[in-house]
């Protein structure tokens, strides 16, 4: 495990950050539709979850690009607008088709916060119909911004621990979940509490759906590289030993996945069964904040799994 | 094969290359190399390394360095020690390495600005280093981490063939420099040029095909042995690159 790391912390942010705020973006829309006609649905409060993640969205991809760019051999070297040449020409490189995709992801997503930045915007108001029509554009774009990065790493051959059509879900599932414990963390900052605690209950049942899903992703991840000979086979063996197992373990399964699982299924049984929704305020703030760090770790382990492992033989 | 002076400026044979192509066109009954069964009419120039040659003393690293003017830490080729067995049954070779210009090369598929490009005229895989933003996704995708990011102009670097000196029809700076004559370099869509007849004549093996890149560097007596396929043996694998450990 000596091999150079090429992408280091400014590619695990953005993939992060980017995940995160497309998720949000995507969580915001779906929020936002589902929520017109039915105000009791988020008990009323279906405008101001997307308002919270339109908002979050825009600044998360857009901090994540920037660490995009600084870790760019010619961004290091002084030629700070040679990243341009991105946009000079279309090819089938799946980091071409990513970066026209977040233009346009950052346009769209720009205009559906500016929708939501007048102190007084509501529902029904003036820009309604923007609003409406970039939340249908949100979500299509906001899964492919999740989707693209996993599909980025999983182009190469040489990267075994990549090369798996299960990462860009993962990520996709990653990105959802995180988005949607962004909205959550910030709403208890705000203080923000619904009619029994209606809005709480659907993000967490949301979220919780979320969490089994990836659960289901990793789990065929990595199953399916282990069960292949060879390659992928001596790739996913770096998150069972190694430098890298403890971090995997303890991070994305423990922290990430398990404990915020666990911690939801405990607060929402009790409303399958009749009952209320009776989180406590700091588990409303731990749960997202355990699946927010365990995104992060998630995609740490990624992108420097991929990096320290290769082909095997010659 | 014995010393042959022509070898080392073999302006006339590259030079030839291109009417030895055009004739093929013409004359579409050749007998085809079985190697070169891809795109017969194209030039595609390769290399041939005859590792039993090799005998490990790095002047072609040296001279693509000094050609190159390859960074410190970096070298564009370089010469791989294998170790292998227990006393008395050992054995070391060597393998000198490089960018393999590949056929169906994924540093080339992979290119956000198409500054990685596959040369239709030869077939040789280079950078435009103008046009080349440094994102390091050819880095990730070469399988025989041939390419780095040259620090001084934050671009990716990796061999292009000596492309200056082959346009001049002069042979690369490694083949030039190699003592042992281990390294043939020409046409090898040209059935006269000496990588074809090394390629129809002998024994050859290329790197990590199972990738798929289709690789132009053909090797005579390699030694493939890799720690990770030969776990029960004792096998030490040395590089002359900053990472000290095969990628």
């Amino acid at each position: 495990m000596h091999a150079d790391i090429h992408w280091g912390l400014p590619i695990i942010l953005y993939f992060f950050l980017a995940g995160m705020g497309a998720g949000a973006g995507v969580i915001s829309a779906f929020v936002l539709l589902r929520g017109e006609g039915n105000a009791n649905r988020y008990g009323g409060h279906s405008f101001s979850i997307a308002r919270i993640g339109a908002l979050i969205s825009v600044p998360m991809v857009g901090i994540g690009t920037a660490f995009l760019i600084l870790e760019l051999g010619s961004f290091e070297v002084g030629n700070y607008f040679r990243f341009l040449m991105l946009f000079t020409t279309v090819t089938m490189s799946p980091m071409s088709i990513g970066s026209w995709l977040l233009v346009v992801f950052m346009g769209v997503a720009s205009l559906y916060a500016l929708s939501f930045l007048k102190p007084d915007a509501a529902s029904g108001d003036a820009n309604d119909g923007t609003r409406r029509t970039m939340a249908m554009l949100m979500i299509p774009l906001g899964a492919c911004v999740a989707i693209y990065t996993g599909v980025l790493l999983g182009a190469v051959p040489s990267r075994p621990f990549w090369n798996s059509p299960m990462l860009p879900m993962l990520f996709l599932f990653s990105s959802l979940s995180t988005g949607v414990a962004a909205i959550m963390i910030i709403r208890v900052f705000l203080n923000s509490e619904s009619e029994g605690k209606e809005a709480e209950y659907r993000l967490a049942v949301s979220d919780f759906g979320l969490i089994i899903f990836e659960m289901l992703s990793l789990f065929l991840f990595v199953l399916f590289a282990f069960l292949m000979v060879g390659n992928s086979q001596d790739a996913i063996l770096a998150i069972f030993s190694g430098g890298l197992a403890s971090t995997f373990w303890i991070g994305v399964v423990v922290i990430g996945l398990l404990l915020p699982a666990l911690l939801e299924a405990r607060f929402l049984t009790p409303r399958l069964q009749g009952g209320a929704f009776a989180a406590p305020r700091a588990m409303e703030m731990l749960i997202p904040a355990a699946i927010i760090v365990g995104g992060f770790i998630l995609r740490y382990v990624v992108v420097i799994a991929g990096q320290v492992t290769g082909p095997v033989g010659l | 094969m014995p010393y042959d002076d022509s070898k080392v400026l073999r302006r006339d044979v590259l030079k030839g290359t291109a009417v030895a192509a055009a004739g093929a066109v013409a004359a579409s009954t050749l007998p085809t190399n079985a190697v070169a069964a891809t795109a017969a009419n194209t030039v595609q120039y390769a290399m041939v390394i005859d590792a039993r040659k090799c005998n490990g003393c790095h002047a072609c690293s040296v001279a693509c360095k000094t050609e190159n003017n390859v960074p410190l830490g970096e070298t564009r080729t370089w010469v791989e020690v294998i170790e292998k067995g227990e006393f008395p049954n050992v054995s070391r070779n060597f393998l000198p390495r490089l960018c393999n210009h590949c056929s169906e090369p994924d540093c080339v598929k992979v290119c956000p600005t198409g500054a990685t490009y596959k040369r239709e005229e030869d077939g040789i895989v280079t950078i435009d280093k103008d046009i080349c933003i440094g994102c390091k996704y050819c880095v990730q995708a070469c399988p025989y981490g041939a390419r780095f990011i040259n620090p001084i102009s934050g671009t990716a670097e990796k061999c292009d063939f000596c492309l200056h000196r082959v346009k001049e029809g002069v042979v690369p700076s490694c083949v030039n420099t190699c003592q042992a004559r281990a390294r043939t370099f020409g046409d090898m869509n040209d059935p006269e040029s000496d990588v074809a007849k090394l390629l129809a004549t002998e024994a050859v093996t290329t790197l990590r095909t199972e990738v798929g890149t289709k690789p132009n560097v053909y090797y005579i007596g390699a030694d493939h042995t890799d720690p990770k396929t030969d776990p029960d043996q004792y096998v030490r694998i040395e590089t002359n690159r900053r990472q000290q450990e095969r990628v």
